[in-house]
C-alpha cells in the first residue's frame, strides 16, 4: 500500500539488494514493453511467455516453502507439477479416458487431492528419517509417476496425451465471453508497425490472469505462513532438527505440512499449464524442469519467496531467450557474428573469419547460460539475488516504530520507554 | 508451570508413585527418576544401569571422567535416544523411549553441548522458539485466528524482551543469532529455554569454552532461576563452577553411577578421586 500513498518512503525502506531488484524489473519492464510497442515482441506470445514465468514462479515458491523454509530436498517437483496439470486434464480433457468435459474447477480440486495424496504417502516413511532420505526417494518418485502416467493408458490416455482440455475460464458466467466483448486495439508506435491487440490477446490476458491469481495467492498464504511461530519452527528445523525437537516441536508434523503445502502450490502451476496449452503428455514431466525450479530457488536466495518468484521468471527467460533469437525478425539478427562485428575481422585477421560458419541454435546455449547462471550465483553470491530481508516475526506483535526505524536508535528508544 | 506449589507437587507425585520403592517414598518430592537405565553401542556399554533421582527444588550436578556416560543419560532422558533397558520416570509418569518433543511438552527441557546457531535468524527470533503450544504454531489458526496468533506473539515478544534484559544481553536482541559469541549464545540458549518454562532443566555442559567473566553470569542466572523455582540438572567439566552450584553431585563412572552425595562428600571421596586419575580433576 505504501508503494502508492508514499513511493520516496517506500523506495528509502528496501535495502540495497530490494533496490537492485527493483531496478532490473523496472528496466525488463521497459525493455519488454519498447519491444512490444515497436513490434518486435508478438504481445500475445509475450503473455504466453508470461504464463510460462508464472507457471516456474509458482514452482519456485512451492519448492521455497519446502527447501527454503525447512530444508526439505525435493527432486520430484515435475513430478507433482504433472500430477497437477493431470488431475485438471483428466476432468476436463475431451479425450480423457475417465472423465472428460467437466468444469476446471473439478479439475483443480482432483489436481490438488492427487497431489496432496502422493506427497503424504511419500512424506510419511521419508520425513521421519534425515534430509537425504527424501531427497533420494522423491527422485525415484519423479520417474515412477512419469512412468505411472506413460503406461496407464486407461486412466491417461498414454504417451498420446490428453487434448481439448478447455481454457480454464471457459464456461463462467461473465468471464468465458468477455473477451470477445473487448474492442480491437492498434498501436502504430513506429510508421508502418502496426501492433495489434484482439481477441487472442485478449483471451491469452485472461488465461494469463489464472496463473497471476494463483500466485498472488499462493504467495500471501505462503508469506504469512513464513512470519509466523509455524514458519519459525521450520526455519529451526533446517538450521537444526534436534533443537527444535528438544524445545517440544512435533518436527515430523511440520515436516509434512511443510511438504505438502509446497507439493500443492507445485500443482497450481501444473493446472495451469494444463489451460495454458490445452494439452498434456507424459513429456510434460520432464525431470530437467525440477533441475530449472531449484535454478530458480537459489538463484533467488533460499527462503525468499520473493526471491523464488523472481527466479522463476529469470529462469524462463534464459530458458525461452535463446529460442526467441531465431524468431527475431531477419532486420535484427541473421548471422552470428553480426555484421559490425565481421567488419571487424580487419584488426583481429584469421581468428573471426572462423566466426561465420559457426551455428548457434537455441537449445545448447540454453543450456550453456543456465549453467554460467548456476556457477556465477555459487561463485558470486551463495545466499542467492534476494535472501530474505528483514526480521521473520508476526506484523502484529512488532511496533510500527520499530519496523521502520533504523536498527540501533529504536532500540535505545525503546529501551527508554520501558525503563519509565 | 515451574510455580507449583511444592505441596501439590508432592501428592501428585506421592499419588502416582505407588509402584516405587520404599527408598522413594522417603523423599517423594522427585521430578526425574533414573532406574537401571542402559544403553549400548555395539560392544561398548555406555549406560550400565544407571540409578539416580532428581529432586524438585535442586541444582543436581552429573560429573565424570571423559567417556562416563553423561551426555548419553541425557540423551537417554530426553527422549533422543532409547534405552536398551530401564525406565526414566518424569513427574511419576513413565516416559522412557517416548518421543523427545512430547517430553519437552511435559516440562524437560534440555540443552545441547555445543550450540546450536540459527541461521538467518535474530537472536529474538530465535528466542521466540522457545515457549511452548503457541497457537501461530498450528498453521490453519494463522488464518482462521489471526487475531489470537498475534496476540501471544505481542505476549512472546515482550517475554523475550524482559528475559533478555534480565540476562543482561537485551543489546543483543537484534543482531545475527549466527554472529554472537560461544559465550553469548550459551547465555541465549538458557534464556530461551526458560520461556519453555521447563520444570526440569537439563544443562549439557553450560559452561564449556565459556570466558571466566560469562561463566560467572551463566551461575548468577542458573541461581536465580532455581530460587524462582527451577529445577536443574547439570553436566560440567569445570568442577569449580559445579561444586559451587550442585548439590547433590551424582558421580558417573563407565555408564553407572560411583556415588551420590554433597559436594563437600564427592570431594573426599577416594572412589572420586580413582575414577578421575588419581584425583587430578578435584
Amino acid at each position: 500500500m505504501s508503494t502508492i500513498t508514499d513511493p520516496r518512503g517506500y523506495w528509502g525502506e528496501l535495502t540495497g539488494e530490494e533496490r537492485g531488484v527493483a531496478g532490473f524489473l523496472i528496466a525488463a519492464v521497459l525493455v519488454l514493453l519498447g519491444l512490444m510497442l515497436t513490434g518486435v515482441l508478438d504481445p500475445t506470445y509475450f503473455l504466453f511467455l508470461f504464463g510460462l514465468g508464472g507457471m516456474f514462479g509458482l514452482m519456485s515458491l512451492g519448492l521455497n516453502a519446502q527447501w527454503g523454509y525447512t530444508g526439505l530436498i525435493n527432486f520430484s517437483v515435475a513430478a507433482f507439477f504433472g500430477l497437477g496439470a493431470y488431475g485438471a486434464a483428466i476432468m476436463t480433457a475431451s479425450n480423457s479416458p475417465i472423465a472428460g468435459d467437466m468444469n476446471p474447477i473439478f479439475g483443480l480440486l482432483l489436481g490438488l487431492v492427487l497431489t496432496a495424496i502422493v506427497a503424504v504417502a511419500i512424506g510419511i516413511p521419508t520425513l521421519r528419517l534425515r534430509a537425504d532420505y527424501l531427497a533420494i526417494a522423491s527422485l525415484g518418485l519423479a520417474e515412477v509417476v512419469r512412468l505411472v502416467i506413460l503406461n496407464e493408458g486407461q486412466w491417461t490416455a498414454g504417451s498420446q496425451g490428453l487434448r481439448g482440455i478447455p481454457q480454464f475460464f471457459e464456461g463462467w458466467p461473465v468471464l468465458s465471453t468477455l473477451p470477445e466483448t473487448l474492442p480491437q486495439v492498434n498501436i502504430e508506435m513506429i510508421p508502418g508497425r502496426v501492433v495489434t491487440l484482439g481477441l487472442p490477446f485478449w483471451r491469452q490476458l485472461l488465461n494469463v490472469s489464472l496463473v497471476l491469481a494463483f500466485m498472488v495467492v499462493a504467495y500471501l498464504v505462503l508469506r504469512r505462513a513464513h512470519r509466523s511461530p509455524w514458519g519459525r519452527v521450520l526455519r529451526t528445523i533446517r538450521a537444526d532438527e534436534d533443537l527444535a525437537k528438544a524445545l517440544g516441536k512435533n518436527t515430523y508434523f511440520f515436516k509434512m505440512q511443510s511438504f505438502v503445502l509446497g507439493c500443492l502450490v507445485m500443482a497450481l502451476a501444473g493446472v495451469f499449464f494444463a489451460h495454458l496449452q490445452l494439452f498434456v503428455n507424459p513429456g510434460n514431466l520432464d525431470p530437467t524442469n525440477t533441475f530449472y525450479v531449484w535454478v530458480a530457488v537459489i538463484l533467488g536466495g533460499a527462503g525468499s519467496n520473493r526471491g523464488a518468484l523472481f527466479g522463476g521468471f529469470v529462469v524462463v527467460a534464459i530458458r525461452e531467450g535463446p529460442r526467441f533469437i531465431d524468431q527475431l525478425p531477419p532486420a535484427f539478427l541473421t548471422e552470428f557474428p553480426p555484421e559490425f562485428l565481421r567488419n571487424l575481422e580487419f584488426i583481429t585477421g584469421d581468428i573471426l573469419f572462423e566466426l561465420p560458419s559457426i551455428a548457434i541454435s537455441p537449445g545448447p546455449l540454453q543450456l550453456l547460460l543456465v549453467g554460467l547462471l548456476i556457477i556465477g550465483i555459487m561463485r558470486f553470491r551463495p545466499q542467492g539475488v534476494l535472501p530474505p530481508q528483514r526480521e521473520l516475526i508476526w506484523p502484529d506483535a512488532v511496533d510500527e516504530g520499530v519496523r521502520q526505524g533504523p536498527d540501533s536508535g529504536v532500540r535505545e528508544q525503546r529501551g527508554g520507554e520501558s525503563d519509565e | 508451570m515451574s510455580e507449583t506449589t511444592p505441596g501439590d507437587a508432592a501428592a501428585e507425585a506421592a499419588s502416582e508413585d505407588p509402584a516405587t520403592t520404599g527408598d522413594e517414598e522417603e523423599r517423594s518430592d522427585v521430578v526425574l527418576e533414573v532406574e537401571n537405565l542402559r544403553k549400548e553401542f555395539g560392544a561398548l556399554v555406555a549406560t550400565d544401569d544407571a540409578t539416580f533421582d532428581v529432586e524438585r527444588g535442586t541444582i543436581t550436578g552429573l560429573i565424570g571422567p571423559n567417556g562416563a556416560g553423561k551426555s548419553t543419560i541425557f540423551n537417554l532422558i530426553s527422549g533422543f535416544y532409547e534405552p536398551d533397558a530401564g525406565t526414566v520416570r518424569l513427574n511419576g509418569d513413565d516416559v522412557t523411549g517416548i518421543e523427545p518433543y512430547k517430553i519437552a511438552n511435559r516440562g524437560l527441557i534440555r540443552t545441547f553441548q555445543t550450540p546450536r546457531k540459527l541461521e538467518g535468524m535474530t537472536v529474538r527470533e530465535a528466542m521466540l522458539i522457545g515457549p511452548q503450544r503457541q497457537p501461530g504454531e498450528s498453521f490453519h489458526k494463522l488464518f482462521t485466528a489471526p487475531g489470537a496468533v498475534g496476540e501471544r506473539e505481542r505476549v512472546n515478544m515482550e517475554d523475550v524482551e524482559r528475559i533478555l534484559e534480565e540476562f543482561e544481553i537485551d543489546h543483543l536482541a537484534r543482531q545475527p543469532a549466527t554472529d554472537i559469541s560461544g559465550g553469548q549464545m550459551k547465555l541465549v540458549e538458557l534464556a530461551r529455554a526458560m520461556l519453555a518454562e521447563p520444570e526440569i532443566l537439563l544443562l549439557d555442559e553450560p559452561v564449556a569454552g565459556v570466558n571466566p567473566t560469562l561463566a560467572n553470569k551463566l551461575a548468577e542466572q542458573i541461581r536465580r532461576l532455581h530460587e524462582q523455582g527451577t529445577t536443574f540438572l547439570l553436566i560440567e567439566h569445570d568442577m569449580k563452577f559445579i561444586m559451587s552450584l550442585a548439590d547433590p553431585i551424582v558421580v558417573l563412572d563407565q555408564g553407572s553411577v560411583l556415588m551420590e552425595g554433597t559436594p563437600e562428600e564427592v570431594r573426599n571421596d577416594e572412589r572420586v578421586a580413582d575414577a578421575y586419575l588419581g584425583g587430578g580433576g578435584v
